[in-house]
């Protein structure tokens, strides 16, 4: 069984942001007006993380793209209360928007702060409908949403996969962000399989993960930085 | 035993069987209130949680403050009757009732609240169907329903003579006092098999609802956040609501005695003992607040610190120290000079522990959450008028709820009262002569 | 609204019967949420002992509230 993995490198990062843009497009986030959006009602599946390192002059922000972490020991899912999200056999976390009672209390105990709530109805314009991608399914006001890895791809692979007889392996499924990425920072694989140029990544000297000390056991590693041109 | 024309406790029994305008216009008032705030909870229902203050990183907000807040009125009551009784402090008699019904009317309230916070309670059954009992959230309606459930038996069982008194005196409407009043005839057996009831839901009431409290707490602490995930958060919890009830119980106790003219039963030495009551627990109020903060700043983690100067020296630095100033400086001035120790400093001071409470549930709750640990912007919330108004609204159904209550039922429970006057002298004297030391050379008996 | 002495005590027993049908409505609920964390292997110990310590409480009330009414209505043949 494989176990879905992400690292992104931040030698190779620049920050520009496609891969916001590409999850958006990818996941039908909807639209929030910018007043919403001005009060933190934004939503944002991958989202960009600036770390200011330094005081002025001296001063270097480090960008890092902040997915869901998919922790093996993910604090939101111990908390639902109705096993609204959980944990798949392959590692990945999930929400089933139909079960969540919108409690918000998964939103309170991710570390990560990843978890995004519907405020609102999701308004969409005839624009937006003819692009959406049908392979994801619209969230309704009141739930709590997040990144799945792109969890349609997922199950678009294992269904060739299956057609074939075979089991999904590394390289057959990447998320839209990886796909994305101009500069290649993020690959995306399985980390149980030796074989995987992602597995490998993550077990790089470079390799750390986000709030590592919490032992949440996140599955997106990052390759730090400025390692190559000291 | 009891006799229709007997008017000893008539003091009692005067605000049932003659009610006056003031109750109408009270409810009146009350009940548009309550119409406003379902008004715009309706509203909120229609448009989605984006008619509050909530956002991201800020998910909980008011409703959330309100429920750990109401919830914690509650221990007023059934707790500190309980308490009282198993001590047998003969003081507790004209007191005991009114704890008891501010205890099941504000966890009704309280219990509603995590239900205005919902995004979805048309999904509600949800929690019936695929809930997860190992979610503190589920921990909390168990709880809380067990509380719920003892603490109405237990307001209800001491109230079956009283309710016989009524009955008796024909006192309207009869029907309502027969159904309620389970044939009492105030005959030895009937006593006894009521005491006996009482005294076993007294000693469960105390564990439960000492569990009610705690299991809140663990929705905070059992997180991995800053500020929240804190293992005195239990016991903090409950002496917090043990401090805010005991002050919600003064309040309410002031307030009848004024209203209904009951001089002749809460007397000043009634509110001297629960002040002093009051101000033991603001001390322990205290010293918990110091252990949590000090430990925090001590071990200096960076995210903890990021809240800890938040409240004290941040955005919540008025609202911190106002707390401080309400629950610990303004109670230990007031309550530990005997000359302030009178009932409008009780007032004052009881008055200063609710709000103080009340802010002390809010800087526990929203700090933590608009410092999230990664580097975002600051989260900031600003509570709008719909949350101000079903906080208005839960208000008002807690007096609208003591109004009713009072209009149908005696605030003070009568019987105890006059078990008091029979029979409360003779056994005190006996209790104390049992455990006086024995002279010297005297047979020991 | 006339209410007769039989009236009221059919009321009443069916006023009981309501906490009895509260306290099995909620034992069944935590035992469905016990079958379902044994299914899904979702912490089932956990859910035991809650479950341990819940059902009892509402029980020992309900039977509380039972004992009551039973000894007041004896109560009353008997001593007068």
């Amino acid at each position: 069984m494989a176990r879905w993995g992400m690292v992104v490198d931040l030698d190779m990062c620049t920050g520009c942001g496609a891969c916001i843009a590409a999850c958006k497009e990818e996941n039908n986030v909807a639209y929030v007006s910018p007043e919403e959006a001005e009060k933190g009602r934004a939503i944002s599946w991958m989202q960009m993380v600036n770390f200011v390192e330094g005081e002025f002059p001296n001063v270097h922000i480090k960008y890092m793209p902040r997915p869901c972490m998919h922790c093996d020991n993910p604090p939101c899912i111990k908390v639902c209360p109705v096993h609204a999200t959980f944990k798949d056999e392959e590692g990945i976390v999930g929400q089933i928007y139909e079960r969540c009672i919108g409690c918000r209390y998964c939103m309170s105990a991710c570390p990560y702060t990843v978890k995004y709530f519907n405020w609102f109805e999701p308004e969409w314009t005839e624009s937006t409908i003819a692009s959406m991608n049908p392979d994801v399914s619209l969230r309704k006001k009141g739930v709590v949403e997040k990144c799945t890895f792109c969890h349609h791809r997922l199950q678009k692979a294992r269904d060739k996969a299956r057609a074939k007889g075979m089991e999904v392996v590394d390289g057959d499924y990447t998320t839209a962000c990886a796909d994305t990425c101009p500069t290649q920072a993020i690959s995306f694989g399985d980390l149980d399989d030796p074989n995987s140029n992602t597995a490998r990544l993550s077990k790089s000297k470079r390799a750390f993960r986000m709030l590592e000390d919490l032992g949440t056991e996140p599955k997106v590693f990052y390759l730090s930085e400025g390692e190559k041109n000291v | 035993m009891f006799d229709a024309t007997d008017y000893e406790d008539f003091p009692l029994i005067e605000p049932i069987e003659n009610t006056g305008k003031a109750f109408y216009r009270t409810v009146v008032v009350l009940v548009a209130v309550i119409v406003f705030a379902l008004f715009m909870y309706v509203r909120q229902l229609r448009i989605g949680l984006g008619v509050t203050g909530l956002n991201e990183p800020v998910a909980w907000g008011f409703y959330i403050v309100n429920f750990v807040f109401f919830i914690g009125i509650s221990h007023a009551g059934t707790l500190i009757s309980a308490i009282l009784r198993l001590s047998k402090a003969e003081w507790r008699r004209p007191i005991t009732r009114m704890a008891e019904v501010i205890t099941a009317i504000v966890l009704a309230i309280g219990g509603l609240h995590p239900i205005l916070d919902l995004g979805r309670p048309d999904r509600m059954m949800n929690i019936f169907q695929s809930g997860r009992l190992q979610s503190p959230l589920l921990w909390d309606v168990t709880s809380i329903t067990a509380y719920f459930t003892a603490s109405t038996v237990y307001l209800y069982l001491p109230l079956i003579p009283d309710i016989a008194i009524l009955r008796d005196r024909g006192t309207k409407p009869k029907w309502l006092y027969e159904f309620l009043s389970w044939n009492w005839k105030g005959t030895e057996y009937q006593k006894k098999v009521l005491e006996r009831a009482i005294s076993i839901l007294m000693v469960m009431v105390i564990p439960i609802a000492i569990s009610v409290h705690t299991v809140i707490s663990y929705i905070f602490s059992m997180t991995l956040q800053p500020g929240w995930h804190s293992t005195i958060f239990g016991p903090y919890f409950v002496v917090g609501a043990i401090f805010s009830g005991i002050a919600a119980l003064l309040i309410v106790m002031i307030a009848f005695r004024k209203v209904f003219h009951l001089e002749g039963y809460l007397k000043e030495i009634h509110f001297s003992y629960l002040s002093i009551l009051l101000l033991i627990m603001s001390l322990l109020w205290f010293y918990f607040t110091f252990s949590e903060y000090l430990t925090g700043y001590f071990g200096h983690e960076p995210y903890e610190m990021k809240v800890f100067w938040y409240k004290f020296a941040g955005e919540y630095a008025p609202y911190f120290w106002t707390m401080i100033f309400c629950n610990f400086l303004f109670p230990l001035i007031i309550l530990s000079n005997k000359r302030t120790r009178k009932i409008p400093g009780i007032l004052a001071a009881s008055c200063g522990v609710v709000v103080g409470m009340w802010l002390e549930r809010l800087i526990i709750v929203v700090p933590s959450l608009t410092n999230p640990r990664l580097p975002y912007p600051q989260g900031v919330y600003i509570p709008s008028l719909t949350e101000w108004s079903l906080f208005a609204g839960a208000l008002s159904v807690f007096v609208l709820g003591f109004v009713l209550f009072a209009k149908f039922f005696p605030v003070i429970s009568i019987w105890e009262v006059r078990e008091g006057r029979e029979r409360a002298v003779r056994e005190v004297t006996e209790r104390i002569e049992s455990y006086l030391p024995t002279p010297h050379g005297a047979k020991s008996g | 609204m006339v209410m007769n002495k039989k009236n009221i005590f059919i009321m009443q027993i069916i006023s009981l019967s309501l906490i009895w049908i509260f306290v099995a409505g909620i034992s069944v609920w935590i035992l469905n949420l016990l079958n379902l964390s044994l299914e899904l292997s979702d912490v089932p110990s956990a859910t035991i002992a809650i479950s341990l310590v819940a059902i009892p409480v509402f029980v020992t009330i309900a039977i509380v509230l039972t004992y009551v009414f039973v000894g007041l209505q004896r109560g009353n043949s008997q001593d007068r």
